[in-house]
């Protein structure tokens, strides 16, 4: 039955190809922008931390100015970053699975002398070790480094994959030397391809931004007195005048993250953390009200603003884009399929069922939403081609993949059989009396 | 013209009206928004930037090891880029103007920390600041040599004791009196006098409610990351980015020279969103139009099939062609209008909402007028294809059948 329907249904949109090319068009055009909208939207809202969302925190303590509040729009956040003196004291805890603290510096990978290669500036994120055991860093050669490296500001260094590849073309390089900074440092370890979207471990710096290029034990930097390349914040009025002054002052550019095992952990590690600030407040700091948080990645995504305002308009804009296409395919449904009343007539005349009349529409309907729908995947694979130098860095984000060009699918066979649905009623409701008549 | 039979045989159809009614009614809706929102946006972008970033080349540079010297570095490298032909001014500068990133401090004009209110976004710059941004100074002068500080310890809180303010610090600072000659301070109570007035500049931050709050510090700025702005003759920017990155490359190897940019890269990159934002919508409101103009057509169409008998029946009884364009024009005026009254209505409510939900500005009237005007001629246009095919309809046709 079914393929007979199908068989009308191809037999019926020939018979009118100029409409049924306008009705494919109208909905492909109307998937193709959705899509194109939805994939950037998604894969900005997305969590690519969502199987540790329930065991990952980021640690904020309100450290901030007690004349004003960290965000005057949003006077209840505590600073996204903590300072150094805080920062230290919290890694002290025994209480938390694994912990970390870093920030972004830039550092100099000296060039071979014997190649006279030029020295590359590059990008290093200055971490604890248990970065890369708790958001799942993949590993292609070697791994992190271990308790004593980040006690004794050990020189090794993690290298992305890209960052192998230009220094040592790919090879596995565990074990061997690279020059930072006029200093050696020993590889341990070199990343698989990883870029988490957004970059839910540092969203001060560029929600988008690339993943840092090497990494290295955050006690090197305080060391070495590398210089901070991410945001850093300050309130108040403070002389400094050494790098000693700035590990001390209230400046916020250190970047917390702890892994709690469970609920009980987590009430601990809140206690702890506002007792701290309970005795640091009778030092003198701290003279906001209490104010401390541990967010999971999904809240702290939320938090920090990292889907546009202007992306939530343009999937709400392509929707009623949508909207508008679809109102203009139940109108060339309507008519068609009362086009073809007279026939309608006949048909039901000679004994077919409403239900049968119903069926082959709805068929009729299901194939133009397929078309549409495919010809949409393919518009917004176009559309994405096309937005793709309106993006930096954003080549994740403009990527269709399994599921989104399901998704395409599915709105535009919902969205046809939705628009189909009236047309097919009304054509069901034809009486057969009164189109025998005028034959 | 008669209205009544035009309406009566539009509400024959009620459902393909009301569609083709909704569609435009959607389509005024969200025409006006986006074209609002495009506006704005192109406004923004199209900001004059108060420095010369056309012919502006700015150049990165990262000092490491323990035998680079900054301050020498510093100096050797402008003594190279002034001294090449082709270049205007250079100066080093601690971030880059429109690029995203920089400094602001809080500043007043009593040495009280509690009053130090105005935010501005610092540069430091040396004597040729001025020249090499290309900013044009309304009262006052650039920095002379002299003025010029340096502390090698990179998070030092020294102040200066003179800078350049543009207009809008000016204002915020001191109200309708001039600046110049002025002392301001710095949240320690350090003073400074003002020396200098600029027209204009945009600092770091192009979506910032503050963009033109800059302030030009006299000063080199810290290692070991060092830029340069280096102003070019007009017509000379591109050849001279290839000798600077030469040039610059060989003649120090205790430090990497980054990247040498136009300075146009990061307005670019500055407006992206906003420019990708008039992308997307420019696309979405041309398919939207080019959709609704179809449907237009589509019901036009359907309506001349359906008359077919009854246009022919006016034409032989002496309608003339004429007449039978016009009955389908206000027939499709009567319908566009019913559809932008709704979609005015539908407009503002959307951008009454669009403000309030994502702080954009309040919709301008103007914008849905123009839209209604626009959906007018839009609708005229589209419906004159079928209307004249109906007007081809021989009167003959009325005998030919019954």
């Amino acid at each position: 039955m079914f393929s007979y329907h199908l068989r009308l249904a191809l037999k019926s949109l020939r018979r009118t190809p100029v409409v049924a090319a306008l009705m494919i068009g109208a909905i492909a055009l109307g998937v193709g922008v959705c899509i194109t909208t939805l994939t950037v939207y998604r894969l900005m809202s997305g969590n690519p931390i969502e199987h540790r969302n329930d065991v990952l925190y980021s640690v904020t303590l309100d450290s901030w100015d007690p004349a004003q509040p960290w965000d005057d729009r949003r006077p209840e956040l505590p600073p996204s970053e903590l300072t150094y003196t805080d920062a230290k004291a919290l890694l002290e805890s025994g209480i938390p699975v694994r912990q970390v603290a870093m920030r972004k510096a830039a550092v100099v990978v000296e060039g071979d002398p014997a190649t006279r290669a030029k020295p590359l500036l590059v990008e290093a994120r200055t971490t604890t070790k248990d970065f890369f055991a708790m958001f799942d860093v993949p590993f292609r050669y070697g791994a992190g480094w271990d308790r004593t490296a980040d006690d004794g500001a050990q020189h090794v260094v993690v290298l992305s994959d890209e960052t192998n590849e230009k220094i040592f073309g790919g090879e596995d390089s565990v074990g061997r030397t690279v020059r930072l900074n006029d200093s050696e440092y020993k590889v341990v370890g070199v990343l698989k391809q990883w870029a988490p979207t957004p970059k839910f471990y540092d969203l001060n710096n560029g929600a988008f931004n690339e993943v840092e290029d090497i990494f290295i034990p955050f006690s090197i930097g305080i060391a070495e007195q590398l210089q901070l390349s991410g945001n850093s914040n300050c309130w108040g009025n403070q002389a400094s005048n050494s790098f000693e002054d700035f590990l001390n002052s209230n400046c916020v550019w250190i970047q917390y993250w702890v892994e709690l095992a469970d609920r009980g952990q987590a009430d601990a590690y809140q206690g702890f953390i506002d007792n701290y600030v309970r005795e640091q407040k009778q030092l003198g700091r701290f003279q906001r009200p209490l104010n401390n948080h541990l967010r999971h990645p999904d809240e702290w995504l939320k938090l920090n603003r990292v889907v546009e305002n202007d992306n939530r308009v343009l999937v709400g804009l392509s929707f009623m884009f949508l909207a508008v296409c679809l109102l203009n395919m139940i109108g060339l449904l309507l008519a068609k399929f009362l086009g073809a009343a007279p026939l309608i007539g006949l048909r039901r005349a000679l004994g077919a069922t409403r239900g049968t009349i119903f069926r082959q529409h709805l068929v009729e309907v299901g194939v133009i939403g397929v078309g549409g729908g495919l010809l949409g995947i393919g518009l917004a694979a176009l559309g994405l081609l096309g937005v793709r130098d309106l993006y930096e860095n954003y080549d994740q984000l403009t990527r269709i993949d399994l599921s989104m060009g399901l998704t395409a699918l599915g709105i535009a066979i919902a969205s046809g059989v939705l628009a189909g649905l009236y047309p097919t009623w009304r054509v069901c409701r034809v009486q057969p009396a009164t189109y025998l008549k005028t034959q | 013209m008669e209205f009544r039979p035009i309406l009566s045989a539009m509400l024959r159809n009620k459902t393909g009206v009301f569609l083709v009614g909704l569609q435009i009614a959607l389509t005024l809706a969200v025409v006006a928004n986006a074209a609002f929102i495009i506006m704005q946006r192109v406004e923004k972008i199209h900001r004059p930037p108060g420095i010369d970033s056309d012919n502006l080349i700015v150049v990165q540079s990262y000092g490491f090891g323990s035998a680079y010297d900054h301050r020498a570095a510093v100096r050797e490298d402008l003594d190279t880029l002034r001294a090449m032909p082709g270049v205007v001014a250079a100066t080093s500068i601690n971030a880059l103007p429109m690029s995203n990133g920089g400094r602001q401090s809080n500043y007043g004009v009593v040495p009280d920390p509690d009053k130090a209110q105005t935010n501005a976004n610092t540069y430091d710059v040396d004597e040729a600041g001025v020249a090499a941004l290309g900013v044009k100074l309304a009262a006052g002068r650039a920095f002379t040599q002299q003025e010029v500080q340096y502390n090698p310890v990179a998070t030092n809180s020294d102040f200066v004791p003179s800078v350049i303010i543009t207009r809008d610090v000016e204002r915020e600072m001191f109200g309708d009196e001039p600046g110049l000659g002025k002392t301001i301070y710095d949240g320690l109570g350090q003073s400074a006098v003002v020396v200098g007035v600029i027209e204009n500049m945009l600092g770091a931050w192009v979506s910032f409610d503050k963009p033109s709050h800059v302030m030009l510090l006299p000063r080199v700025a810290n290692g070991p990351t060092v830029r340069y702005a280096v102003r070019a003759e007009p017509g000379r920017r591109d050849a001279l980015i290839a000798e600077i990155e030469k040039k610059l490359s060989e003649s120090n190897l205790h430090r990497a020279i980054t990247w040498v940019r136009p300075h146009t890269y990061y307005v670019e990159r500055s407006y992206r969103a906003d420019s990708r934002m008039v992308a997307f919508l420019g696309v979405i409101v041309a398919l939207m139009v080019s959709v609704t103009a179809l449907g237009i057509v589509g019901l036009a169409s359907f309506h001349v099939n359906q008359r077919t008998k009854q246009i022919g029946t006016r034409r032989a009884v002496g309608a003339r062609r004429i007449d039978i364009i016009r009955y389908f024009m206000v027939e499709n005026w009567l319908l566009t209008t019913a559809g932008v009254t709704a979609g005015s209505l539908l407009a503002f409510a959307f951008g009454f909402w669009l403000s309030a939900e994502y702080s954009l500005p309040r919709l301008q009237p103007a914008y849905v007028v123009a839209g209604v005007v626009a959906l007018w001629i839009l609708g005229q246009l589209a419906v004159f294809v079928p209307a004249r095919r109906a007007a081809a309809i021989p009167p003959a046709i009325a005998t030919r059948t019954v």
